[in-house]
């Protein structure tokens, strides 16, 4: 039995040593960087905790963070929304249901960055086809990339159009699952649409709800590509994320001891996030 | 009357398909006949080829005579990188998701382990992007295929681990058992059995690792300046250079999206698994 019990480690062990190399070593010794002071990419003293403390009274940080959290708002709740709407139209036996699945697959493998440019060329201000479309639906220039706001509905855009297939995807391998009996059961006792998925869809479905919630937030949290390749952060710092904002300040400007400080801060929201989400859907991965 | 109004629901779903359809496929159709225009019809709007405007293959022809050797060594490194870095994270994580999956660990319990490579998908590629900086430059390895292997294979490693792990559970035991009773030993069985059996889902998860690989950005462009740019990093270099070139820039994008959402689209049945880690059967 003993001998077993060695042998099951070699399937593990290899695994859990390449992630002790490759990512405890490296966030272990960020925080040193996030503690130091750093002069050409190496460590000269302490900081102590100043690299943290800079951050609270930073404008450009709080800027960054401000846009963060408006995408993420945005762009979780009309992707989750959209795909959810989706599969629920979609959550019934029809032909080439399979064939527009795998249509909708294909956003969530394009390289984001590659869709930034895509977008340029989609959202270009003289005569791009976004603009033409709304000139027909009756609708003036719009300044997609030269003004804060409709900036941040662009990159909020591409970033919709590339996820709601995620949140659709899953929904609907999730309502799929649901068996044709429980509705069956619910008809009987009422015809109305609404209870049925207030009482009967709603809640079996919210584990994967859930699931695709938690998803989507982290992975809003760390954007970079589309905005780096959309507006290049801009109209001026208007649509910088916190990722980018790490990246300038730690691999243009190379003040690494802050950017270190500034990328725990985002560590510590995404393992909140996900902390959350271990709690609540520990089941689905028994 | 219900059937008429079933005749209704009936359209009207046709018609969310149609509007879907369309707003899925138009950037894709408008890179590719962006890069079929003359850059006079570029800025003109037209969207018909042949009755709008005249398809022309230059752009491409151009591309590849004055920029060939760049895209060439872009595809080729966007390659490597993606095939060692899938292949070196489903070796990795078929073993441990075998592992996972067959074997009771008293030390550290199973359910603790695979916790533990989920919550790597929560780790912000920020948070280790400047260490790896550092140590990949007290290495000597910045602008190397190898760096960038040992990155993307670290980022895809846990979907490998926890997707591998559901699907060795799925498979029968018994066939293992009995070879155990035959005096097979558990790295044979893997061998012999297991692995034979799951080759599907093994290729498969490759594919999706391959994806994530490839489309990678910020590590590539952090890590690499030239010679080791993988195709994402090489798009990106040029907008720059060439301003609102938009013919010339969606033959790059064309080629940087193309061979993920193809290689995609042969493990649909994979995919809801692959997205979620195994949270959700599909």
């Amino acid at each position: 039995m003993k001998k077993r019990r060695e042998k099951g480690n070699v399937f593990v062990i290899p695994a859990i040593i390449w992630i002790f190399v490759f990512t405890i070593f490296p966030l272990v010794y960020s925080f040193r960087v996030s503690i130091s002071r750093v002069s050409y990419g190496k460590i000269t003293g302490l900081a102590g905790l100043s690299n943290y403390i800079r951050m609270f009274g930073d404008y450009r940080f709080w800027g960054t963070l401000r846009f963060t959290l408006i995408f993420v708002l945005i762009s979780v709740v009309a992707t989750t929304f959209l795909g959810l709407g989706l599969a629920l139209v979609f959550n019934r036996k029809m032909r080439g249901l399979k064939f527009f699945r795998s249509l909708l697959t294909m956003p969530l493998f394009t390289a984001p960055v590659a869709l930034g440019y895509l977008g340029v060329m989609m959202f270009y201000e003289e005569n791009g086809p976004v603009n033409v479309l709304l000139k027909y639906l009756g609708m003036g220039k719009v300044p997609w990339l030269s003004h804060p706001w409709w900036a941040t509905l662009a990159i909020c855009m591409v970033d919709v159009w590339q996820w709601t297939p995620f949140a659709f995807i899953i929904l609907l391998a999730g309502l799929q699952s649901i068996s044709d009996e429980i509705y069956e059961a619910a008809i009987i006792d009422t015809s109305s649409g609404w209870a049925v998925f207030r009482y009967i869809t709603l809640p079996l479905v919210s584990p994967v709800l859930g699931t695709v919630l938690m998803l989507r937030l982290v992975d809003a949290f760390k954007v970079f590509d589309v905005p780096f390749s959309l507006t290049s952060g801009g109209p001026g710092t208007a649509t910088r994320t916190l990722t980018f904002y790490i990246y300038t300040q730690g691999l243009r400007n190379f003040d690494l001891g802050y950017a270190s400080a500034m990328a725990y801060f985002l560590l510590a929201i995404t393992m909140v996030i996900g902390m959350l989400f271990f709690r609540r859907y520990r089941e689905l991965y028994e | 009357m219900s059937k008429k109004r079933h005749g209704i629901v009936e359209i009207l779903l046709w018609i969310v398909v149609v509007i879907v359809v369309l707003w899925v496929i138009s950037p894709f159709y408008w890179a590719v006949i962006t890069s079929f225009k003359k850059p006079s019809d570029v800025f003109r709007l037209s969207s018909i080829p042949w009755i709008q405007f005249q398809p022309t293959l230059n752009n491409w022809q151009t591309e590849f005579n004055q920029r060939g050797p760049e895209i060439t060594r872009g595809l080729l490194n966007s390659v490597t990188i993606a095939v060692g870095a899938s292949v070196l994270a489903v070796f990795l994580g078929s073993l441990a998701g075998y592992g996972l999956a067959r074997h009771r660990y008293t030390k550290w319990r199973n359910q603790s382990m695979s916790f533990w490579f989920l919550s790597q998908r929560f780790l912000p590629p920020a948070a280790t992007v400047i260490p790896f900086f550092l140590l990949m430059k007290s290495l000597k390895l910045l602008d190397t295929q190898i760096a960038l292997i040992l990155v993307n294979t670290t980022f895809v490693m846990p979907f490998a681990v926890l997707i591998m792990r559901d699907m060795f559970k799925e498979l029968p035991v018994e066939l293992e058992e009995a070879a155990w009773v035959d005096g097979c030993s558990r790295w044979q069985s893997f061998v012999r059995i297991a692995l034979p059996l799951a080759a599907p889902a093994l290729v498969a998860t490759v594919i999706i690792c391959f994806a994530f690989a490839w489309n990678e950005f910020l590590f590539a462009l952090v890590l690499t300046y030239k010679k080791a740019s993988p195709m994402t990093v090489v798009i990106a270099g040029t907008e720059h250079t060439q301003g609102v070139q938009f013919w010339y820039v969606s033959t790059r994008l064309l080629l940087a999206i193309i061979p993920p959402t193809i290689l995609a689209l042969t493990v649909q049945k994979y995919i809801v698994r692959g997205l979620t880690m195994g949270a959700v059967k599909g």
